[in-house]
């Protein structure tokens, strides 16, 4: 009896200690290799890793020179940078339209958001270029811009709604009993909180944007996917550059987690 | 009603219906008036339409049919004289009902700064006093999840007063709070009427009742049973449905 319970507060110990995690991390590390290696010899493909570096970059007389995947991402970066911005306006406006007191706002919003929702991004966005550009004059990336954020917008409208519904009745009376105008009670009392709230689902929301993004590459944007699509179609490397622009993807994505959880972190205010 | 400290109404309701969705008759034929500097403070069982009375006077509900006028504004279905009102009565919540994302000076601050359209130097200055007169000034840069109850709705009066209104609702105020700190928040009200403050409280303190009511209305089924000064209402109420309420509180 002394001995057992002796012997698990020293197993106990060893579990809990950094060199447990370190040993886990490295059978994890160990087994994903072995795997790796396993399919790369069922596939019987020839990689070629080394020609991979010359698409990111190069140095050469002039410098640093941007190959054709960060010029792509750069491209992805701009179209999912403004979509973002756009889709949150969009959202935030349908969710407020959505619980106002106006019949038309609501069935604004409704409309918009059920055909946005319930139909493919990939539909959305030809109908956009093909169908309604030439009529009002907008041309490829507006097109994608525009979908995108149509597209996304009606996801981010839902999860305003969420937000703006989950705060209690009472704050709202709270304001309007001290006499605050509707406007002011959203404004000071209502969004505040609810936009704390829907941060997390806001982050996915934005980390969907920017691998959606990938789909402008069906009306010949040069993002980061229609580079890499071109790239093989010159080189046939195929897997090597798919893995490398989902590693970018990836990075891209990451980093604004990261950051998303910082800010979260930061502006910690209990609700 | 002899009561020589109180003038002329200040609140005056006329006919009240009001019926919720369900069918339930909140108020029925609910007609009076209060005086300004009055305490009137309204019993009765839970469902009676105590508190859909009170949230009907600041148009946090809306009425059926009937008029309320209060300070001379009617209540009708004009924004801004809704707004006017609410400028004019104050309410206090059972749930306190605090900004949570604000700090306790800045919910005291808010409605001064947008609707009363004071600086922020103005604001602090008079809820700096209104905090040292619940208080609670010492507490001015914590948030509200940092408080007691007790402080909480001590914040919530101040956050009321803040707007320097003519009435002041008192909607349960202390039916949320911990035994403990049921009197300090009693004490802030109890000192509110003897400055003359107009109140109309819905509570189940008796002793509040008691001690500072000019007036009590007891409440059944959204009408008015039985009406008098403390004194009569609880040594010698006419009707027998008020006795048997009495009998189950006391």
């Amino acid at each position: 009896m002394h001995t057992s319970a002796g012997r698990s507060a020293v197993l106990k110990r060893l579990y809990r200690s950094p060199l447990a995690d370190i040993f886990q991390f490295v059978i994890l590390v160990l087994l994903v290799i072995w795997f790796f290696a396993r399919s790369t010899e069922n596939l019987g493909y020839d990689w070629q890793w080394g020609r991979i570096p010359p698409f990111l970059f190069s140095f050469d007389e002039n410098g640093l020179t941007w190959g054709p995947l960060m010029q792509g991402l750069m491209v992805t970066f701009k179209i999912s940078g403004i979509s973002l911005v756009l889709a949150f306006t969009i959202g935030l406006t349908t969710a407020l339209f959505r619980v106002s007191g106006s019949f038309v706002a609501r069935a604004i919003a409704h409309v918009y958001l059920e055909t946005s929702r319930n139909t493919p991004l990939l539909i959305q966005l030809f109908f956009i270029y093909f169908v309604v550009g030439p009529v009002i004059g907008l041309d490829r990336f507006t097109s994608a811009v525009l979908a995108l954020s149509l597209f996304e917008g009606a996801y981010a409208s839902e999860i305003f709604r969420a937000g703006i519904v989950s705060i209690s009745r009472g704050q709202r009376e709270a304001g309007y009993s001290l006499g605050l105008s509707t406007l002011d009670a959203y404004r000071f009392i209502i969004m505040p909180q609810a936009i704390r709230r829907v941060v997390p689902p806001l982050t996915s929301q934005a980390i969907s944007l920017i691998k959606d993004s990938a789909l402008v590459s069906t009306i010949a944007i040069y993002d980061l996917t229609m580079q890499a699509q071109t790239l093989i179609a010159e080189t046939f490397l195929t897997f090597e550059l798919w893995f490398t622009v989902g590693a970018m993807y990836l990075f891209v994505t990451t980093i604004l987690s990261l950051l998303v959880n910082h800010l979260e972190k930061r502006f910690k205010v209990s609700a | 009603m002899a009561l020589n400290k109180v003038g002329d109404p200040i609140i005056r309701v006329d006919r009240l219906y009001k019926t919720f969705p369900n069918g339930v008759n909140a108020l029925v034929n609910f007609s009076g008036h209060v005086h300004r500097g009055e305490v009137v403070v309204i019993i009765g069982p839970s469902g009676a339409g105590k508190s859909t009375f009170l949230r009907c006077l600041n148009g946090l509900e809306e009425i059926d049919s009937g008029t309320i006028v209060i300070d001379g504004i009617p209540l009708d279905e004009k924004k801004k004289n809704r707004l006017e009102i609410r400028k004019e009565v104050g309410m206090v919540f059972q749930q306190f009902n605090l900004f949570p994302h604000m700090t306790v000076l800045d919910n005291v601050n808010l409605a001064q700064i947008r609707v009363r359209h004071k600086s922020r130097e103005e604001a602090t200055q008079t809820s700096m006093e209104l905090l040292n007169k619940v208080d609670i000034a010492d507490k001015a840069a914590a948030f509200p999840d940092q408080l007691s109850g007790g402080q909480q709705q001590r914040v919530a009066i101040a956050r009321a007063l803040a707007m320097m209104p003519k009435v002041m609702l008192f909607d349960e105020a202390t039916s949320a709070l911990d035994p403990e700190m049921i009197g300090e928040v009693l004490d802030v009200m109890k000192n509110l009427a003897r400055e003359g403050m107009t109140m109309v409280c819905v509570t189940h303190e008796m002793g509040f009742a008691r001690e500072v009511s000019d007036r009590v209305i007891f409440m059944e089924k959204g009408t008015i049973v039985e009406m008098g000064t403390a004194e009569h209402f609880f040594e010698n109420p006419a009707e027998e449905r008020t006795r048997l309420f009495l009998s189950q509180i006391l």
